[in-house]
């Protein structure tokens, strides 16, 4: 796999897709739907998607000698691994938002939702959620990617602004929370992005394998 | 030896179909394939390396099946794909750099001593090369690691006839170290000039696969030469 995963960094990836990894710094800007971060990130590896098809990176990668499967595989790997580095971004963003921040008046009078470890957990949701609808729908053909892509983009700002509006309705206001008020809280929300990102990646990988297998190229 | 069994392939589209497609390649041996176009040479030889999934019928490498050994029997195969560019805008290099770690048996030597036969340009990207010069880099790609069998889909199209000569000689110097060499085409003076077997197709069907030599006696009249044969037979779309 390692083999794979350097194909997938080296000949594959557009470069977008690292530049893009930058938008997890978007959790430090007051004032601003952060989550549309998360969204920059997948946008910039829709990119590597596009310029992959172009070069006919699917066709020369079956044609390496892995199993088919592997190659579904190796573009997981490789969109995980972005994820996993902007994700860390965030939690950095997060982290210094939560300390060192956390008394800061613009985040303190910022209308829209705080950078905290809920935020976090919802970030992993919609990377997930791009593992599972884009590139699961890309690898049923191994071509078209557009629908994919739409269907992505329309869930994830409907996720964005649920995710904003929540910590609106009453009773839910700790969603919100600032500083290491209500941690335990979110802590279980993190886990909770962090567990559904994983499953929805798993199991979107399996189908993607089952479903590459029996693709003519 | 036997080392590649294609046995009864069928793999059905709405305008075409492999039918019961079987033959098998022995080492030691050039075996042309030959077809017009349409016939179903390179979905045969797509379904060879499962980049087409046949309806039924198997194909076995190195009496293995491929199914559940892809990864292992892939490193001892070598393939190119005609005039088809991977990664227009990379270095030959940098794609070399990457295919070079997937293989144990890479030979470095083989590598520059073909690279520098075919005078290729490592700091080139496949969109500075002509039709001819992306062959000979697909070439030299499935010729440096040692593969016992080489599956070539149309490798001397858009070939030069100086290189086309120097690569059906290639062929034959493989062919005496034991490499299986099998090659679609439809230019019948590369199977004339190199060719041991013919396996030929015609409209999905394998219509014939024998040695040149009993292909010759079987098929050809007086003085016709292979050429005429393949003509003829086309046109009366013999199946035997």
């Amino acid at each position: 796999m390692r083999n794979i995963l350097r194909k997938e960094m080296k000949l594959s990836a557009s470069v977008l897709s690292y530049l893009f990894i930058l938008f997890g710094l978007m959790f430090l800007l007051p004032g601003y739907p952060i989550l549309c971060g998360a969204f920059f990130v997948s946008l910039g590896l829709f990119q590597s998607f596009q310029s992959a098809r172009e070069a006919n990176d699917i066709v020369f990668s079956v044609l390496l000698p892995v199993a088919k499967k592997d190659v579904v595989k190796g573009k997981y790997l490789f969109v995980c691994m972005i994820e996993v580095c902007a994700f860390l971004l965030m939690a950095l963003a997060v982290i210094l938002r939560m300390t060192a921040l956390s008394q800061s008046v613009v985040y303190r009078s910022n209308a829209l939702m705080n950078a905290n470890f809920f935020a976090l957990g919802t970030a992993c949701v919609i990377f997930g959620l791009f593992n599972w609808i884009f590139v699961g729908g890309f690898f049923r053909t191994a071509y078209k990617f557009a629908r994919p892509f739409v269907t992505f983009i329309i869930t994830c700002f409907l996720v964005i602004f649920a995710a904003e509006a929540l910590h609106h309705i009453p009773g839910l206001e700790k969603l919100n929370a600032f500083g290491t008020d209500d941690i335990a809280l979110q802590l279980i929300l993190l886990a909770a992005g962090v567990l559904i990102f994983l499953l929805m990646t798993a199991l979107s990988c399996k189908k993607a394998c089952e479903k590459f297998e029996r693709i003519d190229l | 030896m036997v080392i590649v069994e294609v046995q009864k392939l069928v793999k059905k589209y709405p305008s075409f179909e492999l039918k019961n497609v079987s033959f098998c390649l022995e080492s030691g041996r050039i075996t042309g394939f030959i077809g017009r176009n349409g016939a179903g040479k390179t979905t045969t030889i797509k379904s060879m390396l499962n980049m087409v999934h046949p309806d039924s019928g198997e194909i076995r490498y190195f009496d293995r099946p491929f199914a559940g050994n892809e990864a292992d029997i892939k490193k001892r195969i070598g393939y190119s794909a005609g005039t088809v560019s991977w990664y227009p805008r990379k270095k030959i290099k940098d794609i070399v750099s990457i295919v070079k770690r997937f293989y144990d048996t890479w030979d470095e030597e083989a590598y520059s001593k073909y690279r520098s036969l075919f005078s290729i340009d490592e700091t080139k990207t496949p969109l500075e090369l002509s039709e001819g010069m992306k062959v000979k880099v697909n070439l030299v790609l499935a010729l440096s690691h040692k593969a016992e069998v080489l599956i070539l889909d149309e490798p001397t199209s858009g070939l030069d006839p100086f290189s086309r000569n120097e690569l059906l000689d290639i062929f034959i110097g493989l062919r005496n170290e034991g490499v299986a060499v099998f090659f679609s085409t439809h230019i019948i003076s590369d199977i004339e000039k190199c060719a041991d077997d013919i396996v030929y197709i015609s409209e999905g069907r394998i219509a014939t696969a024998l040695s040149k030599e009993n292909f010759i006696q079987q098929y050809s009249g007086n003085g016709e030469s292979l050429e005429d044969t393949m003509l003829r037979l086309e046109g009366g779309a013999v199946h035997a």
